[in-house]
């Protein structure tokens, strides 16, 4: 498109906006007429085709900071019943390295407390901890081989979301985003939701872009009506003054994009327009009273609460809306004390949620493009932990744990991967932490080994050097 | 006779070279980057190298002839050559004529020997002469007689000089980061000197803003951050490194020296303060505090880091490349990388020798160890004593309540809190220092590790400097950092001068000479005037590493004062603007745009240096980071200093800093992304921030203005430069509809006043005006240097 093609559609929208009398944003003609625009000027977040057609469209990853036990949800190991409350063999433990190792020598094995059964079709083994995750088990994938690289928590959920344990490369979000663009063009492409008493460690370098264009960072959603920093206008900014303040501002950007020719500023204005946009549709999208009765149940959502459950109904809302990529953050998963207590508040507040979730977006045909993940940075050791005369817990574990996937061109009903009688090790299978992100970039129509950023003298990717993906877990 | 046969010989070879690519210079740089990396004798991917011609005709484990290679760079079939991306067309066709033509090379073409690389970067700067051009009054100075050169060469023309508002305002902006005052304006346009351009640039050098421009680009490479940025992302003291690159940057020390201090100040005999604080530049590494931490692993990792941003920001290199395995491209082994590590190994950093952070005590002091320290030593030594003392009680303590059935009214806990309580009464608070590097008393021991992992040692290694570059002579004594500094900072150190003038080139044009800013080696890309790069290089070093004197060269020059508007005959022949025929529009720093919405306002504090400062931001900002932390903002002159200023944490930085690509001073960053978003534009219209500054730059223009100059002062003050016709009857246009507006609506000018706002105005106007300080301080060139 030359510089007068462009000028002639700023011309026509300057036109129809002024002229017709009609608002940015208010119409589907205008806002069609703002996408041609939009092709016409850089947009680092306009949708890219995949390099090869993909499975699912955008990701929603429910995290659980802290390093939930999978030998209490997911890894039923009838052995490390029997072994409780028994020394470890040697085998075991030589040559291992944990997270608060001076303490770990007296630790005695740690059966887990609650009932397994076997759940749905595929016979998935789950805990009663998660009754609704049970009853949903043959719409997902249990991964109980994941393996990851540090045991501390800051390094280990910075490799969960960057592939590196040193903060400060690309989050799995902004790789994506860079990928693919985004859907939307009135919400930002990568979004991170939280919920529970404070952030995840290291905060926003978990959703940062690294060195990646900032375009490409996650956006953390606030609460409330105003999603997003800065979203609300100023008292006194009455939304037709503010209009009027924008179409003066799109005015003089365009004569001055008249002189210089420079694309910047054609980009600058439709950035304007973007986020006059967000203005307008961020109060809605937060919104959900809308939701019928109904879906707030099968969450147990409440409009106008902050919660993992009503988290997990906007990440739905924020897919719909063509989202790429949505973190929603439940903390509070570091159990190396008082595990039966713990367990019992987090799995109540996450089961029926993340359950709802995979539910509500089959209902809606949107899990076949949707991937959900459901896992945290690592899981906990088949041996108790904690001080003498505190309630038993389980310290750090990163050879095995377990991560379930949902919908997005995986093959759902299995269990994929087996571990050793306590739960230690992978014998079969293992799933390396960059194993699932070269699988996730696969579903999404990339090849992790072609997805690379060059920094420094240096292609750098998600996966860094390694990285396969899972066959197994392909529909 | 002989004339004709020389004639026909030079017409026939012109012919064939046309049609035959010659490899060296045509192919081998194509096969160099694209397919070496792999396919070298070393590595031998696919069992295939062709650092031979033999090699390279016989194949490999996926097919033999030469029709595989092309096959496989033209990504038809299933053998896809690069794996990762395409090569362009024309390389593609170059390949393709080579092959066809019979894919003569020498035979040994890529056969590394001993000899040091020719490679343009690792040559020495040899000052090359200043080109003749043929439209000579053009050009102001030397660099423009190389960028002329080159132009005529290609047959195009160099732009018109910018209007003089337009360079008045580029000049402030590049030199001291902030735009001229009207008064100032009206000066320039009224001198008529002869020199007055070279006057006014040295003026603006002069400026007390200028240390701080371009300190804050120094700060991006050295990741600077006022926190720690691991899990606790505690705060640091380190601003008076800050401090100290300001004042070396505006008193023009010497580069090299300003090199050699920052990295081994403190080995200097009878190092000051001054230089033991330079030595921040490598105290700038994140640290992760986590209970339960292995702290050598992330010490290696700090090591790691300082050897990495050693490359990338003294030597523009990817020695990083090299901890795994030796570098693909360039030729620095694993084992050089860790000789280069072995200089950086032997600081003194929080380690399993050092107390234990300890969250009750907060004793950062033993994790941000060692510090230069303000205080009267033996209040230090108290301070010391006791926070030792400290942390061992609660050790103590906390083994004894694991240990124990621990009553309320246990005796041992009582003594031991009450000894506790006593004790912190004697700890002196708000004791000033900075973080600055210290050698051991004895070095560590370096080792290779294998794959990179801290915990696999292979052999022993010693100091040493990558030999391509020169490798230094043994001694008794190990080498160490003061070494190393010396060794960088000689005058035949190919690569520190011209990495150094090629970033202050790329502030001014937006791309370096060298494009490829952080790389000059094998893989980085050309550059696009190679005299000019080693002309500047020549001209820092002979200068006495002035840096000054580098801007004044280019400040002085007539490529620097071009109009940056586009051209339809250079949207053809350069659309990227490689040759410089005309200036580039940029749109303004992070910092910066914070900077000029003050300077506008009239709110700016000038104040230099001094501690980090907490300008409003939004509620929420903070919220996402484990450890809740306060945000205070800053009341009185600290609310409106300069956006180099504001605090700096790395886990929860402040949203209006990030939204402009300031970056996250976790890795160096030797230059900026600019990008352009929505988030940007929802900051500029609805920060609270902005909002103050546009409210008071609105007040401003009532008071210094009459009704009937008013939006020419607001262009002035804003833009340097008058409305055009059609920007002017735009604006009146939204004047009288805000003035008509707020006449129906009254109540709603109070609420787009500050509450602040005086009561001797005439509120109406006033908050029409608002409306129109607030247009104007979101115009596209408003925060752009045009």
């Amino acid at each position: 498109m030359t510089n007068e093609d462009r000028l002639t559609l700023l011309e026509t929208r300057r036109h129809f906006f002024r002229d017709c009398g009609v608002g940015v944003g208010k119409l589907a003609l205008g806002s069609l007429l703002a996408r041609g625009l939009q092709a016409a000027v850089k947009n680092p977040m306009a949708a890219k085709p995949p390099q090869f057609p993909a499975k699912a469209k955008s990701v929603i990853y429910l995290f659980m900071a802290g390093g939930p036990s999978h030998l209490d949800m997911y890894a039923y190991k009838p052995k490390l019943q029997e072994l409780d409350g028994q020394t470890p063999p040697e085998s075991f433990m030589k040559g291992k390295r944990f997270a608060f190792m001076e303490r770990m020598a007296h630790q005695k094995m740690l059966g887990s407390p609650w009932k397994f059964a076997r759940h749905g079709n595929a016979g998935t083994w789950i805990s009663e901890l998660l009754p609704r995750i049970a009853s949903t088990v043959d719409d997902i994938a249990v991964i109980n081989t994941m393996k990851t690289e540090n045991f501390n928590h800051a390094p280990a959920k910075v490799f969960a979301h960057t592939g590196s344990i040193v903060p400060g490369r690309p989050s799995m979000g902004a790789w994506i985003t860079y990928g693919l663009g985004s859907e939307s063009d009135n919400l930002p492409g990568f979004v991170a939701l939280q919920s529970g008493p404070r952030g995840p460690r290291n905060g926003p370098l978990i959703w940062g872009s690294g060195f990646l264009p900032t375009a490409y960072q996650g956006v953390p959603f606030l609460p409330g009506s105003e999603p997003v920093f800065n979203l609300g206008s100023q008292p006194g900014v009455t939304p037709s003054r503010q209009q009027r303040a924008l179409d003066a501002i799109r005015d003089l950007n365009t004569m001055r994009f008249e002189q210089t020719g420079d694309d910047e500023i054609a980009t600058r204005i439709a950035a304007y327009e973007t986020a006059f946009r967000m203005q307008t549709s961020g109060p809605d999208l937060m919104n959900l009273a809308g939701e019928s009765k109904a879906t707030l149940e099968l969450y147990g959502a409440e409009p106008g609460k902050t919660s993992f459950a009503n988290n997990c109904l906007l990440a739905r809302r924020l897919v719909e809306r063509g989202v790429r990529c949505v973190q929603v953050y439940h903390t509070d998963w570091d159990h190396h004390a008082s595990i039966k207590s713990g367990m019992e508040k987090v799995c109540r507040e996450v089961d029926r949620p993340s359950a709802a979730l995979v539910q509500d977006l089959k209902q809606r045909g949107l899990l076949d493009q949707t991937l959900v993940i459901w896992g945290g940075e690592f899981g906990r050791t088949p041996l108790s932990d904690g001080e003498k005369g505190q309630a038993v817990g389980r310290n750090h574990h990163i050879d095995a744990y377990s991560t379930w996937v949902a919908g997005g061109g995986t093959k759902p009903g299995q269990t994929i991967g087996e571990t050793d009688d306590i739960g230690f090790h992978a014998v079969e299978d293992q799933v390396h932490v960059h194993d699932l992100h070269a699988t996730m970039l696969h579903l999404l129509g990339m090849d992790h080994q072609k997805l690379t950023y060059r920094f420094q003298g240096r292609d750098f990717r998600l996966t860094d050097v390694a990285g396969k993906v899972v066959a197994k877990l392909l529909a | 006779m002989l004339a004709t046969i020389m004639f026909l010989w030079l017409a026939f070879s012109v012919l064939l070279a046309a049609q035959q690519p010659v490899f060296d210079r045509e192919v081998r740089p194509i096969l160099e980057r694209n397919c070496l990396g792999c396919h070298n004798q070393k590595l031998k991917m696919s069992n295939f190298s062709i650092a031979t011609r033999t090699e390279l005709l016989k194949g490999g484990k996926r097919g033999g002839s030469p029709a595989r290679i092309l096959e496989a760079i033209r990504q038809e079939g299933n053998l896809r050559m690069p794996p990762s991306y395409k090569l362009k067309q024309e390389e593609i066709a170059i390949v393709e004529k080579w092959i066809t033509a019979g894919a003569s090379m020498p035979e040994s073409a890529f056969v590394k020997t001993d000899a040091k690389p020719n490679h343009w970067a690792f040559a020495p700067v040899k000052r090359p002469l200043v080109p003749e051009v043929r439209n000579a009054p053009w050009a102001r100075t030397p660099v423009d007689r190389f960028i002329l050169a080159r132009l005529e060469k290609a047959r195009m023309t160099p732009s018109p000089e910018a209007p003089k508002g337009t360079l008045l305002r580029r000049l402030f902006l590049d030199a001291a980061g902030l735009p001229p005052s009207p008064d100032e304006l009206q000066a320039f346009l009224n001198d008529t000197r002869p020199d007055a351009w070279q006057q006014w640039v040295a003026r603006a050098l002069d400026s007390p803003h200028y240390g701080e421009r371009w300190a804050r680009r120094w700060l991006d490479q050295a990741r600077y951050a006022d926190s720690d940025g691991g899990s606790r992302d505690e705060p640091r003291q380190i601003w008076r490194y800050r401090d100290w690159v300001i004042r070396a940057t505006q008193n023009d020390m010497p580069f090299d020296r300003f090199v050699l201090e920052q990295l081994a100040g403190d080995l200097l005999p009878n190092a000051t303060n001054d230089q033991l604080i330079a030595t921040g530049f490598h105290r700038n590494s994140p640290i992760q505090i986590e209970a339960g931490t292995d702290r050598e692993q992330y010490r290696t990792e700090a090591v790691v880091d300082r050897v990495d941003t050693t490359g990338t920001v003294f030597l523009g290199l990817s020695v990083g490349c090299a901890r795994c395995h030796d570098h693909k491209y360039d030729p620095i082994s694993n084992r050089e990388y860790y000789q280069l590590y072995a200089f950086f190994n032997s600081t003194d950093d929080w380690s399993e020798d050092r107390p234990r952070y300890n969250a009750r005590f907060n004793n950062l002091v033993h994790v941000h160890g060692p510090l230069v320290e303000f205080a009267a030593p033996d209040v230090i030594e108290r301070r010391n004593d006791v926070l030792l003392k400290l942390v061992t009680l609660d050790e103590k303590l906390t083994d004894y309540k694991r240990e124990n059935k621990v009553k309320a009214d246990d005796p041992f806990v009582k003594e031991t809190e009450a000894e506790i309580a006593r004790l912190q009464t004697l700890l002196p608070k708000g004791l000033e220092g900075s973080m600055i590097q210290r050698e051991l008393p004895r070095p560590r021991e370096t080792h290779i590790m294998l794959s990179g992992d801290y915990l696999h040692k292979g052999d022993r290694v010693y100091p040493n400097t990558p030999s391509f570059l020169g490798a230094l002579p043994a001694r008794e004594t190990p080498l160490n950092r003061l070494d190393f500094a010396r060794w960088l900072t000689a005058r035949d150190n190919p690569l520190l001068a011209r990495v150094a003038v090629n970033r202050i080139w790329q502030e001014y044009f937006g791309r370096g000479i060298v494009e490829t800013e952080n790389d000059f080696g094998t893989q980085g890309t050309p550059p696009t005037h190679p005299e000019l790069l080693d002309w500047l290089a020549a001209e820092l070093m002979d200068s006495g590493w002035s840096r000054k004197h580098i801007h004044r060269l280019i400040l002085n020059s007539a490529v620097y004062r071009q109009s940056s508007e586009a051209r339809d005959d250079l949207m053809e022949s350069d659309p990227r603007n490689l040759l410089l025929a005309r200036q580039t529009r940029l749109r303004l720093d992070s910092e910066i745009v914070r900077d000029v919405s003050l300077v506008a306002s009239g709110l700016l504090s000038p104040k230099v240096g001094g501690p980090s400062v907490f300008p409003p931001q939004p509620a929420a900002a903070m919220s996402a980071s484990q450890i809740k932390k306060v945000w205070k903002a800053s009341s009185g002159e600290d609310r409106y200093r300069r956006g180099m200023y504001t605090f700096f944490w790395r886990v929860t930085p402040h949203p209006a800093l990030i939204v402009f690509d300031a970056p996250n001073g976790m890795t160096a960053c030797t230059r900026r992304n600019r990008s352009n978003t929505p988030l940007q534009a929802l900051t500029l219209m609805n920060d609270t921030a902005f909002h103050e500054m546009a409210q008071a730059f609105a007040l401003r223009l009532l008071r210094e203005s009459t009704p009937g100059l008013r939006l020419d002062h607001a262009f002035r003050v804003a833009l340097a430069r008058q409305p055009h016709a059609k920007e002017r009857e735009r604006l009146q246009t939204l004047l009288a509809t805000e003035r008509d507006d707020l006449a129906t609506h009254p109540e709603e000018a109070g609420k787009l006043l500050a509450s602040t706002a005086p009561k001797d105005v005439d509120r109406l106007e006033l908050a029409a005006w608002t409306t129109m300080a607030r247009v104007i301080l979101n115009m596209d060139e408003f925060i752009t240097r045009e």
